[in-house]
């Protein structure tokens, strides 16, 4: 159980801490921006908040496409 | 997807969005005019009145509390009503649960500004509110919560949206916030008067936890909820990249709760705790960029819009004043800016560049995209849009530039030294050099509750106009019927 | 992410979304706040700070109760200027008592950690019914309303036995006393006593007469005992200029 003791100090945690988060943001951006597929799919949600559009919502809104 | 009726009265309760939107006007327009009332108590004290329920410290809360709960709360009840109906395309799962949410958070408001008028408070900044009040306000947050993740779990849509994760953080971050910055024993079950379980520093670093999330969870992260459904409905195009919004949100989540302690820099707070909340508010700029590049760039192809539509340009302004705000907060976290800016009106200005050019701007444009489709018609007036919109921005703009001259004059003030080594000013005569600034400020605010006014005015006159429209049109049907 | 990952996943259940978000914004507050009620560097060792006697905290609930920390910082920073403009830097020490703590955010007036002693009580009374009798160029509220309004002290007991629950050391046993002696001394425990906190308050008012009018106990006898005891029980003379810097 000694190695325990190796994370009560506050000199090993917190440059444990920072890799630990760190990994993770990259690793979120890589997984978000790593292949054109999934950038793809993902990007195909941008497109909820129109899905439920009324007839109403045309006007004045979409006028340009 | 199929749409039955054009309103969409039966599909969704909208009646709910309705009721919050329009007291969202009523509460801007008090909290508001509260607010130029107690700057105008600083520059002209006689205003106080020797009046105890007028003085400033007692009214402060109220503006505090009217315009942050009233105006962006009840802002974001209703936004947050209608866009997880609308993305969710399902109704909310109880109209009982939804209106108790509304009768209940107007009585917290109006009951706060009631005590703090009377005396009762907790003195702790932004949760004046004392400990029945705060009862009250758990069980109505627990309420809005069960609501708004039940809705979500009846989604039509499988799923859900990015601005539904900004709420939903708001909602949970709230909770864990006022639950723990608000524990404290009642000297009495009969008496308002409560003393908070923590003291000292940890006390202090409890309530600027609270504090500071207040701003990143209640008038940041759920403005962007707003940001990203509200943007791309007026713009007609879809947000700019919604891989960009995934990486805003887990990094604006993670990292807001660490900064409450640039707030305590140099004071009895282990020097330790306020630098590594610097560290973060530093890194906590590219999320908040991210989010705002994200916001603008939806624009992008389309900047016409910004010439014709004023609504428009009111979400994009926002946006700027969130980039501008979000720039200036990590660099008074540096310890050394804050060494000069911390305890002086800089710190005032700061604040109102986000609440009144993000917050109050992003929720005007949201509202004026959302009302004239609650009430099914168009807005009464788009000049006078075009009129508040600079109103509002003249005022903001007289407001931060008084608060930035008279702040930094201030902090330079009180540590000059004259050539023998003693300081150079008294206090009070760092008071006088801030009269015109403050009298400038008091302005810039009469700027800015005019123009809300003005929008109060036009709404009124929407919502007119959207009744009459109906009634006629229930008229000409009720006519065909009978003739048929 | 081998195990191929879907963000999908958190998107399409609200419950993981909740856990995963709820995860996220717990850390930030967790490393920061928890040490400060573990680490012994938070609150320096010193003599001297004690809790307020009865009439002090029936002030310092006036003085929260009117908002003044709206306008007044108590936390002095460890700066020249401020040290010769308000005194010496403020200790956590000195405000373990404080619930809740009052060190402010806003200077529009001066600093109030160390304002006990510089004035005199007349002073502070007239001040506070018209600050511009005293500092015309001020944009203090008056507040005549402190000297007409006798001082409610039917619930001192029940307010300081609520402070006891939240751990201000007042007591109620003969033990909890003998504790107070030990680390107070006699005259300061005698005054944390709950069961005679009443008397001591009226006795503290009207032997201090902190209003100038010994008829009555008014709220502004109280708000003015808060004022004077504030910055005051640590003899800064006894310690060296860096004996609290470890606790920074």
């Amino acid at each position: 159980m000694e190695w325990l003791m190796w994370f009560s100090k506050p000199e090993n945690t917190k440059p444990l801490a920072l890799i630990i988060f760190f990994v993770t943001f990259i690793g979120i951006v890589i997984y978000v921006y790593g292949s054109n597929k999934r950038s793809a799919k993902l990007e195909s949600y941008r497109d909820i908040p129109f899905l439920d559009d009324q007839p109403g919502d045309q006007d004045g809104t979409k006028d340009k496409q | 997807m199929a749409v039955t009726s054009y309103s969409g009265a039966e599909q969704y309760n909208f009646d709910i969005v309705k009721k919050f939107a329009v007291m969202s006007l009523v509460w801007a327009v008090v909290g508001m005019f509260v607010g130029v009332y107690i700057a105008s108590e600083l520059a002209w004290p006689f205003l106080n009145f020797d009046s105890p329920y007028f003085s400033f410290g007692r009214f402060r809360p109220v503006h505090t509390t009217s315009v942050i709960f009233g105006f962006g709360g009840s802002a974001l009840f209703a936004t947050s009503y209608y866009v997880v109906q609308r993305t969710c395309q399902t109704r909310l799962i109880s109209d009982g649960m939804a209106s108790f949410t509304f009768w209940g958070w107007m009585a917290i408001i109006v009951l706060a500004d009631i005590s703090y008028v009377l005396g009762y408070t907790q003195a702790r900044e932004y949760a004046e509110m004392e400990w029945p009040i705060d009862i009250l306000i758990e069980v109505v947050w627990v309420t809005y919560l069960i609501l708004f993740v039940g809705t979500i779990m009846r989604r039509k849509q499988p799923h859900i949206y990015v601005a539904n994760w900004f709420y939903l953080a708001f909602i949970l971050a709230t909770a864990l916030l006022h639950t723990f910055n608000n524990l404290a024993m009642p000297i009495d079950l009969f008496s308002m008067k409560s003393y908070s379980l923590f003291s000292g520093t940890q006390d202090a670093m409890v309530q600027w936890w609270y504090g500071h999330n207040a701003v990143g969870f209640f008038l940041t992260a759920a403005f962007l909820g707003m940001m990203y459904y509200f943007v791309p409905k007026q713009a007609g195009r879809p947000i700019y990249s919604y891989r960009l919004s995934i990486v805003h949100f887990w990094a604006l989540s993670f990292m807001y709760m660490w900064v409450g302690a640039h707030h305590l820099h140099w004071t009895a707070l282990p020097d330790w705790t306020s630098s590594l909340a610097a560290a973060f508010s530093i890194l906590l700029l590219m999320p908040s960029w991210g989010g705002m590049i994200n916001g603008i760039m939806t624009l992008s192809g389309a900047w016409d819009k910004l010439r014709t539509d004023p609504v428009m340009r009111f979400m994009i302004v926002a946006l700027s004043f969130y980039g501008m705000s979000t720039f200036e907060g990590p660099m008074m976290s540096l310890k050394e800016v804050n060494a000069l800016s911390h305890y002086t009106d800089w710190t005032v200005g700061h604040v109102h560049s986000g609440a009144l050019g993000w917050v109050a701007m992003i929720s005007f444009g949201s509202l004026y995209h959302m009302m004239p489709k609650l009430w099914d018609t168009k807005i009464y007036s788009n000049k006078l849009v075009e009129v508040h919109f600079w109103l509002a921005t003249i005022g903001i703009v007289l407001y931060i530039v008084a608060m930035w001259i008279s702040g930094i004059t201030q902090g330079l003030m009180w540590r000059a030294f004259d050539e023998f080594g003693n300081l150079q000013y008294s206090f009070v005569e760092s008071v006088v050099a801030m009269m015109p600034f403050y009298a400038m400020r008091a302005i810039g605010g009469m700027f800015f509750l005019a123009g809300t006014m003005l929008m109060t005015y036009n709404m009124f006159m929407t919502i007119r106009q959207g009744k009459r429209e109906s009634a006629a049109l229930d008229a000409r049907l009720a006519a065909k019927m009978a003739h048929a | 992410m081998n195990f191929n990952f879907k963000h999908e996943w958190i998107e399409t259940n609200i419950g993981l979304m909740s856990v995963l978000t709820m995860l996220a914004i717990s850390v930030g507050g967790l490393v920061e706040i928890a040490p400060l009620f573990f680490i012994d560097e938070t609150i320096e060792k010193v003599e001297g700070v004690r809790p307020y006697t009865p009439l002090e905290q029936r002030g310092r609930d006036i003085y929260t109760r009117e908002g003044c920390y709206t306008c007044h910082s108590q936390m002095i920073r460890p700066f020249r200027d401020e040290k010769l403009r308000y005194g010496h830097y403020s200790l956590a020490a000195e405000s373990q008592y404080d619930h809740p703590f009052q060190w402010g955010s806003k200077r529009t007036g001066p600093d109030l950690a160390r304002v006990g002693g510089k004035y005199s009580n007349e002073w502070h009374v007239q001040h506070l019914v018209a600050p511009r009798s005293m500092v015309p160029e001020s944009v203090m509220p008056n507040y005549p309303w402190l000297l007409s309004t006798p001082l409610d002290i039917s619930d001192t007991t029940n307010r300081m036995k609520a402070l006891r629950k939240v751990g201000v050391p007042y007591s109620l046993s003969q033990p909890e006393y003998d504790a107070n002696v030990k680390q107070f001394g006699e005259t300061v425990a005698r005054q944390l006593h709950i069961p005679d906190a009443q008397e001591n308050l009226v006795e503290q008012a009207n032997f201090g007469n902190y209003d100038g009018d010994p008829s009555g106990i008014s709220e502004m006898d109280a708000l003015v005992a808060y004022l004077q005891v504030l910055g005051t029980m640590v003899d800064f003379s006894k310690y060296t200029d860096d004996a609290f810097v470890e606790y920074r």
